[in-house]
């Protein structure tokens, strides 16, 4: 009973991780410009943060190190130095991006001004991160997140034709307008597979004590978990596809989004598919402000961890103190939440190759590893996808300049 | 001391964690002290900590200006300080003996003053 229950809080804890705002802005976005015919590109992300997720817990379990520590061990103290900016600009962007999805929600929950509600939002975070375990800001986050379910159900109540979603599974490019739907593809897969997922989640293993011993929940976390993540693209990009796309609405808002689920369902549908952004968004803004502070932490070798307490791991604190009011300031100036989350996706997908390849390297080092090194499978899929994400990184900037960042 | 028999400095030493005995993470290997004398095998004699050391890593000013803005500090901890190598280089005394951990211990008063900390 006690593995369900630990196995659950996975799930939980990966829903809440990979759904976030760059998820919910890029399915919904492509669901209403291409319909169903992007589905494809979901299944190979969620494929591609498996593998790699999967790889960095294994990792973390057995030799006890994180995504950082291993760039900075792999990749030398010049060129991870590289990763480290990289992946900290992104990593910021993206927080930035998720206090404005809060408080964008919270306007639309309250009706009260967003510039009174990013305090709001950083108090809120600050609490949460100040006082609960770490163990329960899963929890909490991963619970409430649930209620993107709702998302789910929007889509089987808009009665889709189920034979285009069926063939949206299979891979294809938009003859009309391919350079728009090439862009989408890039953004889905960053959204999917976005670097800080796998600082998250290695440090995470870390900080919950796992051992070779939870490998198995290692496995069963990566899979169910981001299969369920996955699954909620599906009915965000499902839901957008059979209600925007014939109406012809491009969603410039997060609120929009949440409109695909009071059409079918109301106010009861509105109401849980605003809760389950928050909190989905809100758990994604801890996640990324926790894993600015691993990164850097793991990078020059500092104490971290909140198991650790604030006072032992004095810079890690600081670190992501500090950048949760930078974000708050950032978000604060008026800037649009939307626009930030797409140009934080299209860097990341720029970053992805800098942070996966290290990975794969030391899921490789029997002398690190011993008999848990990567087996033909992982490798294969490994490699695979580091090519996939090579692409990715090359073709992400010029196609946002190209495209006018999808707008054609 | 029980070590692997082969070890690739590179890839097993350098830019790896360092661990006291209480499993406090204090610094990285920025960089080792080598003994080279003609006609015999180098010998690692030191691990280097600290921002001093980084200049060596990134050549130029990028590497001046990194070792400045750390603090330019470095602590010189003798081989023979190293109790075991393994995904981690595990030092034989504690961080706070080996003038290691600095930066944290300098940082400790002020998140110590903050409320429930």
């Amino acid at each position: 009973m006690k593995a369900i229950f630990q196995v659950a809080l996975g799930i939980l804890a990966a829903i809440g991780g990979f759904v976030d705002i760059g998820d919910l802005v890029f399915n919904v976005a492509a669901g209403a410009e291409f319909g169903f015919s992007l589905l494809w590109v979901v299944v190979v992300g969620v494929v591609g943060i498996i593998v790699y997720s999967e790889m960095c817990g294994r990792v973390a379990a057995v030799s006890k190190r994180a995504v950082f520590d291993a760039v900075r061990e792999r990749l030398g103290f010049g060129v991870g130095l590289v990763a480290l900016v990289a992946a900290q600009l992104v990593t910021f962007l993206t927080l930035a991006a998720e206090v404005g999805g809060i408080a964008i929600v919270l306007q639309l929950l309250s009706n009260l001004p967003f510039l009174a509600l990013v305090p709001l939002a950083f108090i809120g975070l600050l609490a949460a991160i100040w006082f609960l375990e770490f163990e329960w800001i899963e929890r909490l986050f991963g619970y409430a997140g649930l209620c993107l379910i709702v998302f789910v159900v929007a889509a089987i109540k808009l009665e889709p034709d189920w034979g285009s979603v069926a063939h949206g599974f299979v891979p294809q490019i938009d003859t009309g307008d391919p350079l728009v739907y090439l862009y989408f593809m890039v953004g889905l897969l960053g959204a999917a597979m976005t670097p800080y997922e796998v600082y998250f989640y290695s440090s995470g293993a870390i900080e919950e004590g796992w051992t070779p011993k939870d490998l198995g929940l290692n496995r069963l976390n990566t899979v169910i978990g981001y299969g369920l993540g996955g699954l909620l693209s599906f009915a965000l990009m499902i839901t957008a596809g059979a209600l925007f796309l014939p109406q012809g609405i491009q969603p410039q808002l997060i609120g929009t989004v949440a409109l695909g689920a009071e059409v079918p369902l109301g106010q009861v549908g509105l109401l849980l598919a605003l809760v389950g952004i928050l909190f989905a968004v809100g758990g994604a803004a801890i996640d990324t402000c926790f894993s600015f502070a691993y990164n850097l932490a793991q990078f020059f070798g500092w104490e971290w961890g909140k198991y650790r307490g604030p006072a032992r791991a004095p810079r890690f604190t600081l670190a992501w103190l500090v950048l949760l009011v930078l974000a708050c300031c950032v978000i604060a100036t008026g800037i649009d939440p939307v626009m930030l989350t797409e140009y934080a996706v299209i860097f990341s997908a720029v970053a992805l190759p800098l942070t996966y390849l290290p990975i794969l390297l030391v899921a490789n080092d029997r002398a690190y590893m011993r008999e848990y090194a990567n087996g033909r499978l992982a490798n294969v899929f490994g490699v695979v996808y580091l090519v996939v994400i090579l692409f990715v990184a090359l073709a992400a900037i010029p196609l946002m300049l190209i495209t006018n960042m999808g707008q054609g | 001391m029980s070590r692997p028999k082969a070890l690739d400095l590179a890839l097993g030493v350098l830019d790896h964690q360092l661990v006291d005995p209480d499993g406090r993470r204090c610094g990285k290997v920025d960089d080792l002290e080598l003994e080279v004398t003609i006609g015999e095998p180098a010998r690692v004699t030191a691990v280097l900590v600290g921002p001093r050391y980084w200049h060596a890593r990134v050549r130029g000013p990028v590497g001046r200006l990194l070792a400045r803005l750390g603090g330019g500090g470095g602590v010189k901890v003798a081989w023979d300080g190293v109790e075991r190598v393994t995904s981690a280089v595990e030092l034989a005394r504690p961080a706070s003996e080996l003038g290691l951990g600095r930066g944290d211990d300098r940082f400790r008063p002020l998140i110590g003053r903050l409320p429930w900390a």
